[in-house]
């Protein structure tokens, strides 16, 4: 049953690990929590199933589901990432000098305009994911791994992989870390803090579209305040690895669906959602900048 | 210049407000108020939506006719989004906006907290759905259903599983409300020593991912999972239920017989067995009520058929008391002998109807068919 209970929270994590990239990429640069990005998340969710059920209607998804899963994917990221650049135009870039706090309202504002903007947009009933990803399952002992969890798991993995590689490998990359060292000194060198500002917000958006896309397969049910609870849990991962480090948000992601997974079967189901913010409240108090601790830029 | 305009716009704003004033003054005269309350937004909105309908259509036949007391009857629609803060909060509401009647809640754990707004206010209130034995065990006065209770429910439940299926170990989980709580406990308590609970626990409402709690009951190996609550958590458990491989018989009750649990949990929801009242379309008294809400709203939800009863009742009993005064409008309902699309019914000093027939329900090829009925004894 333990390795059941696994392979749950690590799927559960995986997702909250993509969405947990957000948070801390963007807290990295800026210093500022994007309350906003788990409205992101369920953008993508909704992007994904008017494209998907479109494909549907047309008769593709029958003749090749992988193929219309990646347009799904394509246009939710696509559209995500449009609107992680708005987001960051109207909302966060008036208020670059402003004090500390009022991005952060600016940003609650946010997630409650989206929030409500897509409810009456597309209906405050829940939304129903066409189930076209095959339910089999692969089986080991009394275990089970869904394809569905399989396909979630693999494809987080490349994509933090590929953040991973995009961090230490391009150019662009290279100006964001040097970005989130010290703001002054990258422009100083002739690096252009708004794109690279830019590029933050819409390589976090992207992630948590396709975080998106895989929870309403997952569960199959969506609904506009799908982003709330799960920004707050993923913002609890980017916390508990050490916010504003990257490695840090996808191992506070795989730790907290795996503690929250174990805690709801040996603790108790009534208490599920609980667990993340007693794991919240214990590591401000005792380990303040996260298991891996916060990303520390050497300024001397 | 300045002053001069805000003392213009005072003037416009205040011309206004004496208006709107006059208006709904002159309204109150001319029309009586039913208010109809459920969860018309959100995850449950299908069900409060259902409720709207079917009071909708009854109020229109009665306009139609003429509305009552010579006047027309004005349908009050609230949104309690099955809260019950929300609910006592929209129950002051439609007190304080004169409805005579109130068809609602549909959530015991709004309905609860609601009645005692509306007794305190001396306004009936008839819920189609709610179903919790403590709504009408408060002795309140003002209090009606036009459904069954938990207690028959979760009876008819335990009978089965234990004398019709025959078998020894359950799990039950519930959604830890008071309508969903209630349900399990119920079916708990009237299993007795027959049939032993090897696994039971709460979920949140409104949680998605319920393989935790699945996984822990597959390690106890019961033969039959129960749950207490409303179809979108039903609907979810079912389905991941079967991609953990737990391919025992669910069961559930009125909460979630609906097609969107068919929906949710796809495939997954064949066999399943649902404790509701009998088909209304096996009752020849609901022919008509049945055709005329296709032809306005499509396909009747479970309990469209009983917020239109619940209406008629209501109306009826206005018109039988040719007054809008609660009191006498509450002993009229008490002493009714009322025949409408549900047949014939009448109601005992705690405000229960005093016949309502539970049997189980089973999903078939995505469809919910009558399966087994209870013997009259043992109702």
């Amino acid at each position: 049953m333990l390795l059941q209970q696994l392979i749950n929270g690590i799927t559960l994590g995986a997702v909250y690990a993509l969405i947990a990239l957000g948070y801390t990429m963007v807290y990295g640069i800026l210093e500022l929590i994007n309350f906003a990005h788990g409205e992101i998340y369920m953008l993508g969710a909704y992007v994904a199933i008017v494209t998907l059920s479109f494909l549907t209607f047309s008769g593709l998804t029958a003749k090749s589901l992988l193929l219309s899963l990646l347009i799904a994917g394509i246009v939710s990221m696509i559209y995500c990432g449009a609107y992680g650049l708005t987001l960051e135009k109207v909302a966060y870039r008036p208020l670059r000098h402003a004090p500390r706090l009022s991005p952060l309202i600016s940003a609650i504002g946010m997630s409650i305009f989206l929030q409500n903007y897509v409810m009456l947009t597309q209906g405050s009933a829940d939304k129903i994911f066409p189930h076209i990803f095959p339910a089999d399952s692969i089986t080991m002992g009394n275990a089970t791994l869904t394809y569905l969890q399989g396909f979630i798991i693999v494809t987080s993995v490349i994509l933090m992989l590929a953040l991973q590689a995009f961090t230490k490998k391009t150019r662009l990359g290279k100006a964001m870390r040097a970005t989130a060292q010290d703001k002054k000194m990258a422009s100083l060198v002739g690096i252009d803090i708004n794109t690279v500002i830019v590029v933050t917000f819409i390589t976090g958006s992207v992630l948590a579209a396709a975080a998106g896309i895989m929870v309403a397969m997952y569960y199959g049910l969506i609904n506009f305040y799908m982003g709330y609870v799960a920004g707050i849990k993923a913002f609890t991962a980017a916390v508990l690895g050490g916010i504003g480090n990257i490695q840090g948000a996808v191992m506070g992601g795989f730790l907290l669906g795996i503690l929250e997974s174990l805690g709801a079967a040996y603790i108790s189901s009534e208490y599920k959602d609980a667990f993340a913010f007693i794991v919240l409240i214990l590591i401000l108090i005792l380990k303040p900048t996260g298991l891996l601790g916060e990303r520390v830029p050497e300024k001397v | 210049m300045r002053k001069r305009y805000t003392v213009f716009s005072l003037l416009i704003g205040f011309s206004i407000l004496s208006i709107l004033t006059l208006n709904s003054c002159a309204k109150k005269e001319t029309t009586i108020r039913i208010g109809v309350v459920g969860p018309m937004t959100g995850d449950q909105s299908k069900m409060g939506l259902d409720v709207k309908n079917g009071t909708e259509l009854a109020v229109k036949e009665w306009n139609q006719k003429g509305g009552v007391l010579g006047k027309k009857i004005e349908l009050l629609v609230e949104d309690d989004q099955h809260d019950p803060k929300q609910a006592v909060a929209v129950a002051n509401k439609l007190v304080n906006a004169g409805a005579a009647g109130i068809i609602g809640h549909f959530n015991s754990s709004a309905s609860i907290p609601a009645s005692a707004v509306y007794n305190k206010s001396k306004v009936p209130m008839i819920t189609p759905a709610s179903t919790n034995p403590q709504l009408t065990e408060q002795g309140f006065e003002y209090v009606f259903r036009v459904c069954g209770r938990d207690d028959q429910q979760g009876l008819v439940a335990a009978i089965f599983v234990s004398d019709v299926l025959k078998l020894k170990k359950v799990a039950v989980i519930h959604d830890k409300t008071t309508y969903g709580q209630g349900l399990a406990d119920e079916f708990k308590k009237a299993l007795g020593d027959k049939v032993a609970v090897v696994y039971y626990s709460g979920v949140i409402q409104g949680d998605k991912d319920f393989r935790s709690v699945l996984t822990a009951i597959k390690g106890k190996k019961p033969e039959l999972l129960y749950f207490g609550g409303i179809y979108p958590e039903g609907g979810l458990l079912i389905k991941q239920a079967r991609e953990l491989g737990i391919n025992i018989p669910f069961m559930s009750g009125d909460g979630v017989i609906d097609r969107k649990f068919i929906e949710i949990a796809g495939p997954a929801s064949e066999g399943s067995y649902l404790t509701f009242s009998p088909d209304p379309a096996n009752i020849p008294s609901a022919k008509g009520f049945l055709n005329s809400y296709k032809s306005s709203y499509g396909e009747a939800g479970p309990y469209s058929i009983y917020a239109y009863d619940a209406a008629n009742i209501m109306l009826q009993a206005i018109a039988d008391t040719q007054s809008a005064d609660g009191e006498k409008i509450s002993k009229t309902i008490h002493n009714m002998k009322h025949s409408g699309a549900l047949g014939a019914l009448q109601w005992d000093v705690k405000g229960d109807v005093l016949r309502s027939p539970y049997i189980v329900w089973v999903t078939k090829n995505g469809k919910f068919e009558e399966y087994w009925k209870p013997s009259e004894a043992s109702q």
